[in-house]
């Protein structure tokens, strides 16, 4: 038998739902309010954000913030789309959900790796 | 083989019962939390090409497309917090000889740990931005 992607698409799904449901409204409210919050000196926001993803765990939160999140909701949405019978394909349609989760996290990895400013 | 019987199913199968309906509206909390994402991703590209670059984000966030973006993530997220952790006890059952809990007491911690954690995450994210000087 063919193995299946869908243990490990399920996986990444769990864990991006667990992750929006335990912090998912806070950092929606956290940054819907930022840009008031930081007003008073945006430099020092920049500042607090710069050493938060300076320090490895910091790096290890904001990758999981994206990268679950993304895994979860493409999870969602390749299945909804099966649900609303807008039904193409199925690889071309799993490499554009999963493909794109993966090279998006691996983006922001590359990102949050190599381009943070010390 | 016979040919198999294949159910025939109208694309509009889930308008007509209410559960349906929500478990639709459950899948559909995706869409808005995809683009709050790629929101965020925007956010750390920014920060990436320096301070000025990311000020600027942050005063991209003021538009009212974002802050409409922002408010329809929030109704998802807190819908998908309320409906993904009535499924919590479904999937976890702690059911053996030498541990048992009810479904309703893993649900209950889930909702208190949900709370706790959001709540935190917010008070967190006022105390270091009002620390740091913002209003």
């Amino acid at each position: 038998m063919r193995r299946s992607h869908e243990p490990i698409a399920w996986s990444l799904f769990g864990a991006g739902g667990m992750l929006l449901a335990f912090i998912g409204p806070g950092l929606v409210l956290s940054t819907a309010l930022l840009p008031w919050l930081a007003a008073g000196d945006p430099q020092v926001t920049y500042a607090t954000i710069g050493a938060l993803l300076a320090h490895p765990l910091g790096k290890l939160l904001a990758l999981a913030c994206i990268a679950l999140p993304l895994f979860h909701t493409l999870h969602r949405i390749y299945h909804g789309l099966h649900d609303l019978h807008l039904r193409a394909p199925r690889l071309p349609m799993q490499l554009l959900c999963y493909g794109g989760a993966t090279l998006l996290s691996a983006v922001t990895a590359w990102w949050l790796l190599t381009s943070i400013p010390a | 083989m016979r040919k198999p019987y294949v159910q025939q199913q109208r694309a509009d199968w889930w308008l007509r019962n209410p559960s349906y309906r929500r478990y639709m509206l459950r899948e559909a909390t995706a869409l808005p939390l995809f683009l709050y994402t790629l929101l965020l991703m925007s956010g750390l590209y920014q920060f990436t090409h320096g301070e000025a670059a990311f000020l600027g984000w942050l005063e991209m966030l003021r538009s009212p497309w974002l802050l409409a973006l922002h408010g329809l993530a929030l109704a998802a997220a807190l819908f998908h917090a309320i409906t993904w952790i009535a499924l919590v006890p479904k999937i976890l059952v702690i059911d053996t000889d030498r541990l048992r809990v009810s479904p309703a007491t893993v649900k209950l911690a889930h909702q208190l740990g949900s709370v706790v954690c959001n709540i935190g995450l917010l008070l967190l994210t006022l105390l270091l931005l009002r620390a740091s000087g913002g209003t």
